[in-house]
C-alpha cells in the first residue's frame, strides 16, 4: 500500500516545488491543502501518514494546525518545511509535535535523505521512477504575485532569523502581501499598515540586470524603547541613539534579505547607501505625492512583529513599473527550473 | 608557492572590493577601449562587463557628447592630471535612473566624475579611470535650497517695498 501524503502550504509554487522534489522512487499518493483549516478537514475525513506542512498561511497557520491536530487520534506524521528559519520556530514547531523541520526550498537530495533517516521510506533497491505526480496541466499557471510572494516569503524568514538571533526573541511572521499600486495608494497602504501618529524611515536603493526597487523600513516610533531595552542599551534614549538603532536594525533586516533575494533571482544588486527618509514624521509626509515622478509601483510589504514586545516594523519593497516585464520573466525561469 | 597563493586571495579581494564598491568605476586605454566596467556600472546601466569590454566608450554610448568627452580624456592622458567634472556644469555624463525611484525626487542621477590618469610600472599613461559618483542627494537639496532662498528674497522684497 501506498504512503498517503498531504502537502499544505498556501503558495501553489511551493506546493508544486514540494510535490516535485519528492523521492521518485517513493510510492506516494500526493494530495495537497491550502491552509491549515484546509488541511484540517480533509485530515478529519481520511487518514494520512504523511502532512508538509507550511508555517505562516492566512486562515489558520501551521503553528495553530500543529495544536488541532494535538486532538487527532489518527494524527499523520509532520514535518514542517518553511521559510522561517529561526531556531526558536524550529524547537517551537517540534514541541508541537512535528517529528521533523526542514527549510525551504527543500532541494530532492535533502529531502531523500531526511525522509530515509525518519525510517518514512526505505532505500529500495528498485529505483524504477514511478511518476505519482501528475504534469502539471494548462491551467496550473503561475502570476507574478504567486512568484513573488513566494520568493519574498523565503527571504523575509532568514531576515527573521538574522535579527530573532540578534535580539534573542522570536519574530512573528506574515504572509507576504503582493500588489500594484498607485502613489495615492501606496500612502494609504502605509497609513493602514502603521498605526502610530509618527514613525521613522529609511529607504535604500537597489539596481541589477534591469530591476531597479527601494526598500522602505518603516518603524512605529514607539517601538523604540522596548527595542532599545532589547539591545541592551541602559543611557536615555537621544536622537542620534534613535537614528543608531533604525540604522542598525535596518542594515540587520533588509541585508540578508536582499542576499537571499538576490540568491533566488541570481543578481548581484548594486545598493545605495540607506538614507534616513524622517524620523518623528507622519507617514502620510514619508512620500511627496506631489512630486512623485513615478505613476504605479509593484509593492511586496511585510510586517514583522517581536513577540512579548511593543516592535512592529514594516518592509516593503517597491518595484518600478519598468522592472515588472524583467521580474516576470526571470520568475519564469525560476518556476521552470523545478522541473 | 603558498605566496602565490597569499598573492592570489590579495587579488581577488582586492577585485571583490572594486567591483562592488558603490561608485562606478570605468578604465579606458588611449582609444577609449574599454578595459574595466565594475558592477555599479554594469547594474546602472543595464551593459555587462562582457559586452563592454573591449568596446570603445564612444561605441557604447553614442548619445555622450563625444567632442566634449575627448577633450577632457584627451587632456588627462596628454597633462598626466586628473580632470573633475562637477554635477553643477553638467547634471550627469551617463544617463542612469535615480537610485531610489519612489521615494527620491529626482528621475536622472546626478553625477560628480573624476577623469584620473593611471601609470604603467613604466611610468607613462597608457590607462585612464572615469570614477563616478551618485550625487543625486547632495544636488536635489542644494537646489531645493537655492529654490527657497529665491522664494524668501522675492517675498521679502515684496514686503520693503
Amino acid at each position: 500500500m501506498s504512503t498517503r501524503v498531504l502537502i499544505c502550504d498556501d503558495s501553489k509554487l511551493a506546493r508544486k516545488q514540494l510535490a516535485r522534489v519528492l523521492p521518485a522512487d517513493w510510492d506516494v499518493e500526493v494530495e495537497f491543502a491550502e491552509d491549515g483549516q484546509d488541511a484540517l478537514d480533509i485530515l478529519s475525513s481520511s487518514a494520512f501518514d504523511l502532512l508538509f506542512l507550511d508555517l505562516n498561511m492566512p486562515v489558520k497557520d501551521g503553528y495553530e494546525t500543529l495544536e488541532a491536530l494535538q486532538s487527532f487520534e489518527q494524527a499523520p506524521a509532520v514535518i514542517v518545511v518553511s521559510g522561517d528559519v529561526q531556531p526558536k520556530a524550529i524547537q517551537r514547531v517540534k514541541d508541537m509535535g512535528a517529528i521533523a523541520f526542514h527549510k525551504k526550498p527543500a532541494s530532492s537530495e535533502e529531502l531523500r535523505s531526511l525522509l530515509l533517516s525518519l525510517g518514512l521510506m526505505t532505500d529500495g533497491d528498485d529505483k524504477e521512477s514511478k511518476p505519482t505526480i501528475a504534469a502539471p496541466t494548462a491551467a496550473e499557471q503561475f502570476t507574478l504575485n504567486d512568484c513573488l510572494q513566494e520568493v519574498s516569503n523565503i527571504a523575509m524568514g532568514r531576515a527573521a532569523s538574522v535579527l530573532a538571533e540578534m535580539l534573542n526573541v522570536f519574530i512573528k511572521l506574515p504572509v507576504p502581501t503582493v500588489n500594484i499600486l498607485e502613489v495615492g495608494e501606496l500612502q494609504m497602504a502605509l497609513d493602514y499598515s502603521v498605526k502610530d501618529d509618527s514613525c521613522s524611515a529609511v529607504s535604500q536603493g537597489f539596481v541589477g540586470s534591469g530591476i531597479a526597487f527601494e526598500t522602505l523600513l518603516i518603524f512605529s516610533d514607539s517601538s523604540f524603547s522596548d527595542m532599545a531595552k532589547l539591545l541592551g542599551v541602559t543611557e536615555e534614549i537621544t536622537r542620534e541613539l534613535e537614528t543608531e538603532l533604525l540604522m542598525d536594525v535596518s542594515s540587520i533586516l533588509v541585508g540578508p534579505f536582499m542576499a537571499a533575494i538576490g540568491k533566488q533571482l541570481n543578481i548581484d544588486f548594486s545598493h545605495s547607501h540607506p538614507m534616513l527618509l524622517g524620523q518623528h514624521v507622519k507617514i502620510a509626509d514619508l512620500i511627496n505625492v506631489k512630486k512623485a515622478t513615478w505613476k504605479r509601483t509593484l509593492a511586496v510589504e511585510i510586517v514583522y512583529e517581536v513577540e512579548n514586545y511593543q516592535i512592529s516594523c514594516d518592509l516593503m519593497l517597491l518595484f518600478t513599473e519598468d522592472s515588472v516585464p524583467t521580474l516576470e520573466n526571470l520568475l519564469s525561469f525560476l518556476v521552470e527550473e523545478d522541473e | 608557492m603558498s605566496n602565490n597563493a597569499d598573492g592570489l586571495a590579495d587579488l581577488h579581494w582586492m577585485f571583490d572590493m572594486l567591483h562592488h564598491i558603490d561608485v562606478g568605476l570605468v578604465v579606458l586605454d588611449s582609444s577609449y577601449q574599454v578595459q574595466l566596467w565594475n558592477s555599479f556600472m554594469e547594474n546602472h546601466s543595464g551593459v555587462s562587463s562582457s559586452i563592454a569590454k573591449e568596446q570603445s566608450l564612444l561605441a557604447l554610448y553614442p548619445e555622450l557628447d563625444t567632442g566634449w568627452l575627448r577633450q577632457k580624456l584627451d587632456n588627462v592622458f596628454g597633462l598626466k592630471t586628473p580632470i573633475f567634472v562637477s554635477w553643477e556644469q553638467r547634471p550627469f555624463l551617463f544617463p542612469f535612473k535615480s537610485y531610489r525611484p519612489i521615494t527620491g525626487i529626482a528621475d536622472k542621477m546626478y553625477q560628480n566624475v573624476a577623469i584620473r590618469p593611471l601609470s604603467s610600472p613604466d611610468g607613462s599613461i597608457k590607462q585612464v579611470c572615469l570614477v563616478v559618483y551618485d550625487v543625486t542627494d547632495v544636488a536635489t537639496n542644494k537646489m531645493a535650497l537655492s529654490a527657497a532662498n529665491h522664494k524668501l528674497q522675492r517675498l521679502s522684497q515684496a514686503l520693503s517695498r
